[in-house]
């Protein structure tokens, strides 16, 4: 029985995953109310930056790593690919703004 | 060689023979031709470099660009109702049309993770003039989903990276059956402005300095001294002050000069040692200042030149050439280089992307494939995969949205050239430019009747070689 026991791969990762289980308690517990209170009223750049991220998964204007939101949509309008207007009024003054120019994927290494 | 021109100094034939002229008599000047000249390379400089990009953008916005043009082509060849479909729209067994980028699936093309992986412990390949095989398979790419091609294509012509239009259906096996195919052939040509004398333009490649081939260093002596109207009678002299301008097609430098030895050796064992480019360059700088004294030049970098090595390879820096590079008549030029010299439309590059296309493709012949990119409407359609290339991601500049006069492409086993013709009465001229160190060859381009001929500098030595053979055969 005892040498069994020592076979369990779970043996050896019951404290790791304890020690996330409650890391994550610890944090749900707390941002809980707060969450709730984002949701509930969307703000206006959560709605444009979910516009945004539909531009960016539309697989007909190309892919979009590597290049910032504007170059992709010169690109499309270049290509006589008609992308929408609204999406370059969005980027408009707003090239300082990371969540604005970059894809959705800008945070993940290449 | 200006044969019209050498006829009439026949009467004058005793120029070389005579006394000097004397101080009363005219001194005889032949001014060069001044032919209208401008340079339209600029899709081929390359502003700011970024490399943070994939590549999958090259083939978006080829496949962007092309699609437009190839749905008009398949439009006209298999009648303006003909459905044109996307790969994921696709029935089986229902005939369509489907616009997209080819892959060619090849067993013995090198592949970088193949060679690093620890698993298999493989030797590295060894470099193989050919990399086709009878497994070869082509495959068809759209935005988003590929699909295998079958039946009447020729696996062996094609190469990865063109876009083509085919027609057929797809049949239970997943498989497409191709019916035919079409290119999207030559694009619009602009007209030539006629011209009223004979000018000629000098396509010059391979001149490889720095290399072994001494008997080369001769002719190409020879080839300047022509060129600078230094050599022959008066008739000859005429006839070199025709020439409007040089082109050199890349490969200035040889490839022995690229030696690998700095980058494996210690660094104390080679710190006293000089490149082997260095004096290859002076020699170069010498060459061109004798030429560029008496003719436009036009100097495109080619692969073993010291310059970046992705197409499109930029300019040479002028640094490196302090004596030529203060005279207004040198060009550094891009490669691929395009330029219009008294309205005739020049495009072309050093040859990277035809030998590179001769090593993935059953084609041999220079001049096929130089026609086989321009039915494509693509120079390098093997850049990426198999070319180097720079990541651009708004425009591929390699396609080609107007048909040049005349197409050539540098170091080339041997001078071939001809003519091909459009469907739209576009007039193109085809010129492989041999490489000059090995068969001391030049190409002449008249640019009134865009008629070429080779020039050689070398009947003797190929005399000397028979005789060797002779005594060994003694």
């Amino acid at each position: 029985m005892t040498a069994k026991r020592a076979g369990l791969i779970t043996d050896s990762f019951k404290v790791v995953k304890k020690a996330k289980r409650e890391n994550k308690r610890k944090k749900e517990a707390p941002s809980h109310p707060k969450q709730d209170a984002e949701l509930l009223p969307l703000t206006a750049k959560d709605i444009e930056l979910q516009e945004l991220r539909q531009f960016d998964q539309n697989w007909q204007y190309g892919p979009c790593t590597g290049i910032s939101r504007l170059e992709r949509w010169e690109r499309a309008s270049l290509h006589g690919l008609n992308p929408p207007q609204e999406i370059k009024e969005m980027l408009r003054g707003r090239e300082a703004d990371p969540d604005y120019t970059y894809c959705l994927w800008s945070g993940y290494p290449l | 060689m200006f044969s019209e021109l050498s006829h009439s100094s026949r009467q004058g034939s005793c120029s070389l023979l005579c006394r000097p002229g004397s101080e009363d008599q005219d001194p005889s000047v032949f001014d060069r031709v001044q032919p209208a000249y401008s340079p339209c390379a600029e899709r081929f400089r390359l502003g700011e470099r970024s490399f943070n990009r994939q590549y999958a953008h090259i083939y978006a916005t080829r496949l962007m660009q092309m699609s437009p043009l190839l749905t008009e082509r398949a439009q006209q060849k298999w009648g303006a109702d003909v459905p044109i479909k996307k790969l994921c729209d696709l029935q089986m067994g229902e005939q369509c049309c489907i616009v997209g980028t080819l892959f060619k699936h090849m067993d013995l093309q090198p592949s970088i993770l193949k060679e690093i992986s620890e698993e298999h412990n493989l030797l590295p390949q060894p470099p193989r003039t050919k990399y086709i095989s009878q497994s070869d398979e082509l495959i068809l790419e759209d935005e988003l989903q590929r699909i295998k091609l079958e039946g009447n294509i020729d696996v062996d012509k094609f190469v990865t990276g063109s876009v083509i239009a085919i027609y057929g259906a797809e049949k239970n096996d997943g498989k497409f059956t191709v019916e035919d195919f079409c290119t999207a052939d030559l694009p619009p040509q602009a007209p030539r402005t006629p011209i009223s004398s004979d000018r000629f333009v000098l396509l010059v490649s391979g001149l490889g300095l720095g290399g072994s081939h001494a008997d080369s260093m001769l002719a190409l002596q020879l080839l300047v001294d022509m060129v600078t109207g230094q050599l022959g009678d008066q008739g000859e002299q005429s006839g070199a002050a025709t020439i409007s301008r040089v082109l050199l097609a890349g490969n200035l430098l040889s490839q022995t000069t690229q030696d690998k030895d700095a980058s494996t050796k210690a660094k104390y064992l080679t710190k006293k040692t000089q490149a082997g480019t260095v004096d290859a360059v002076r020699l170069l700088d010498e060459l061109l200042m004798q030429l560029v004294a008496s003719v436009p030049v036009d100097v495109m970098p080619g692969q073993y030149d010291p310059t970046n090595y992705t197409l499109p390879q930029q300019p040479l820096h002028r640094c490196m050439l302090p004596l030529s590079s203060s005279y207004p008549t040198l060009q550094l030029a891009s490669n691929p280089h395009q330029a219009s010299i008294d309205g005739v439309r020049f495009l072309g590059t050093s040859g990277q992307n035809v030998l590179d296309i001769q090593r993935y493709s059953g084609m041999d012949s220079h001049l096929d494939i130089l026609e086989n990119t321009l039915r494509l409407r693509h120079l390098a359609p093997t850049a990426p995969d198999t070319l180097g290339c720079y990541p651009f991601y708004l425009k591929d500049p390699f396609i080609l949205e107007e048909c040049p006069h005349v197409y050539f492409s540098g170091n080339a086993p041997s001078y071939q050239s001809k003519h091909i013709t459009g469907a739209d009465g576009q007039d193109v001229l085809l010129v492989a430019i041999p490489e000059f160190s090995s068969t001391q060859t030049a190409c002449l381009v008249n640019l009134r009747t865009l008629e070429c001929e080779p020039i050689r500098f070398s009947s003797f030595s190929a005399g000397d070689d028979e005789e060797s053979e002779m005594n060994i055969s003694h």
